[in-house]
Order: C-alpha cells, then sequence, then structure tokens
C-alpha cells in the first residue's frame, strides 16, 4: 500500500518539522502553516489538528502576544518534553535516511 | 469559496460535537483567515489553501470519536469509533456494511448464547438437584457450576474479540487518513 506508507510518513514528518521550526524559534500557526504546508503538500488546514495534538501530547505550550492588528495571537513554544522528543526523533530520522541512502547510493 | 462560506461548512460538519470542540476549531481557521489576509491573500486563495472544510471537519470528528474510544472503552466509544472511521469514507460503506452487519450479528449471538447459557447453568445448579438427576444432586450442581464457568468465558472471549476488531478499524483508519496520528507510534 504506498498510498498509505506515503500518508503515514507524512504524518510523521509534518510533526517533526514543526518541531524543528519551534525549536529554532517560537512561532505561530499561521507562520509554521504557511512554511510547511506547501513544502509536504498536506493542505494548511492539517496544522491546526497537529498543532492541538502536539500541545494535548504536552510537547508544545502557547502564549498570547498582544498584536497591533487585531486579536492577540497565539504562540506556540517548545516544552522541556518538546525538545527531547525533537532531538530523539531527529537523531531517528537522520539515522533513517543515511540508511536509506546508503542503499540508494549502493544501488546506483 | 468565501470565509463565511468555509468557516460555516466546517461548523455545519462539526455539529454534534461539544460546543467547546467547535469553538476550538472554528478560532483556530478564523485566525488563519485574519494572518491570510493581512499578508494580503484572497479569501478564495487561503480557503483554497486550507482544503476542503467538509473533508476536515470529517476528520477533526473522526480524531474526536478515536480519541474517546482509547479513552474509554464502552459499547457507545466503540460504535463512535466505527462510524467515525466509516464517516471517513476509508472503506466503501456499500462493501463493508453485509459484512459489519454479519459481524455485529455473529458477535450480537455469541453474547446472547453467553447470557442464556449462563441462565441455564444457574437453573441446572439451583433447580436441577431437586429433578432426581442421573448420577445424583452433586453432578446437578457441579454441571451448573460448569455451564455458568463457560458462558463467562464465552462471553468474555466475545468482549475481547469486539475490542480487537474495533482497534484493527481504528488503526485501519489511522493507516489511511491524514490527521489522524500515525498508525505506528514513533518510539520516542
Amino acid at each position: 500500500m504506498p498510498e498509505a506508507i506515503e500518508t503515514q510518513l507524512k504524518k510523521g514528518v509534518l510533526a517533526l518539522c514543526v518541531l524543528a521550526l519551534l525549536s529554532k524559534a517560537d512561532s505561530y500557526a499561521y507562520e509554521i502553516a504557511s512554511q510547511l504546508a506547501h513544502d509536504i503538500d498536506m493542505g494548511e488546514g492539517t496544522i491546526y489538528p497537529l498543532m492541538r495534538r502536539l500541545q494535548s501530547d504536552g510537547l508544545v505550550e502557547t502564549y498570547l502576544v498582544e498584536s497591533t492588528s487585531g486579536p492577540p495571537r497565539k504562540y506556540y513554544r517548545l516544552t522541556t518534553a518538546g525538545r527531547d522528543s525533537f532531538a530523539a526523533q531527529k537523531a531517528e530520522w537522520a539515522a533513517f535516511t543515511k540508511a536509506v541512502d546508503d542503499i540508494l547510493g549502493a544501488a546506483a | 469559496m468565501t470565509r463565511a462560506e468555509f468557516i460555516s461548512r466546517l461548523k455545519r460538519g462539526l455539529a454534534g460535537l461539544p460546543a467547546t470542540s467547535i469553538a476550538d476549531a472554528v478560532a483556530d481557521y478564523d485566525a488563519h483567515f485574519d494572518d491570510a489576509v493581512a499578508a494580503g491573500r484572497t479569501e478564495a486563495e487561503t480557503a483554497a489553501a486550507l482544503g476542503d472544510p467538509d473533508r476536515l471537519a470529517r476528520e477533526l470528528r473522526a480524531e474526536a470519536g478515536l480519541k474517546r474510544w482509547e479513552e474509554t472503552k464502552n459499547p457507545s466509544a466503540a460504535a463512535g469509533a466505527v462510524f467515525a472511521v466509516l464517516g471517513l469514507g476509508a472503506i466503501d460503506i456499500l462493501i463493508l456494511l453485509p459484512i459489519l452487519m454479519g459481524v455485529i450479528g455473529a458477535l450480537f449471538g455469541f453474547f446472547m448464547a453467553g447470557i442464556g447459557i449462563f441462565i441455564a447453568g444457574g437453573f441446572v445448579f439451583s433447580a436441577g438437584p431437586f429433578f432426581d438427576p442421573p448420577g445424583g444432586p452433586a453432578v446437578a450442581i457441579l454441571g451448573g457450576i460448569g455451564l455458568m464457568a463457560a458462558a463467562t468465558a464465552l462471553t468474555a472471549v466475545t468482549g475481547l474479540v469486539t475490542v480487537g476488531l474495533v482497534n484493527v478499524l481504528v488503526w485501519y483508519g489511522r493507516l489511511h487518513y491524514r490527521l489522524l496520528k500515525p498508525a505506528i507510534e514513533p518510539q520516542a
């Protein structure tokens, strides 16, 4: 089922990318969505349920920042658990892609 | 699609969920439109980039239904999870429905058989000794206890099979749909 595998990959990778962005700087959902959704082709709408899930899993937390235009904006930042999870997932990703690259390189 | 249309279709699709969940989801997408317009995008562009609101609503509902099943394993949560996965359109309902009816019928039959055998066992246990059974009253009492034990075992196994089947369906939904958690959790 290649389609199911692709869906699984994207779901996992999208969460990893969100954690990566937040590890660099706190951000709000619109910014995250517009930076990521197009690259990974998940539809911007997908970010919101993902943010909610990361929050309920305790990986991110929110705080409000007054905005010059409109209502205060909800910013996300990583929690300690979020940082640990990001480090672990990043290492896993690096090991996985290296293994795949080695196989692809050997096949060429 | 305009912003108002997107939000109203999303709300319609989420009807039936707790009011706070609906309000949270609507607030998320409202804020998204605010930011997009501030960034100079049109409502139509923004709505297109967000994706189909009906589908988003179905997937949000499914997520809520599956979460409830994971938290409480009771018949209503099981039904909720099953219908949530069906609602995703992950499995063609016309193909699945006859099979599902068969499976539900069989499971219901096993539960009923379990209850029936238990009652019969109770009858043999309590009334059997007074009807002068072959082998004496002790045989009737022990036989009754045996029947009740067998019925309890049958019901318990049916319960486990039901939970297992719902979990398989949930796993299948997670495997194929975008918003739901990965079917295979990261090890971290």
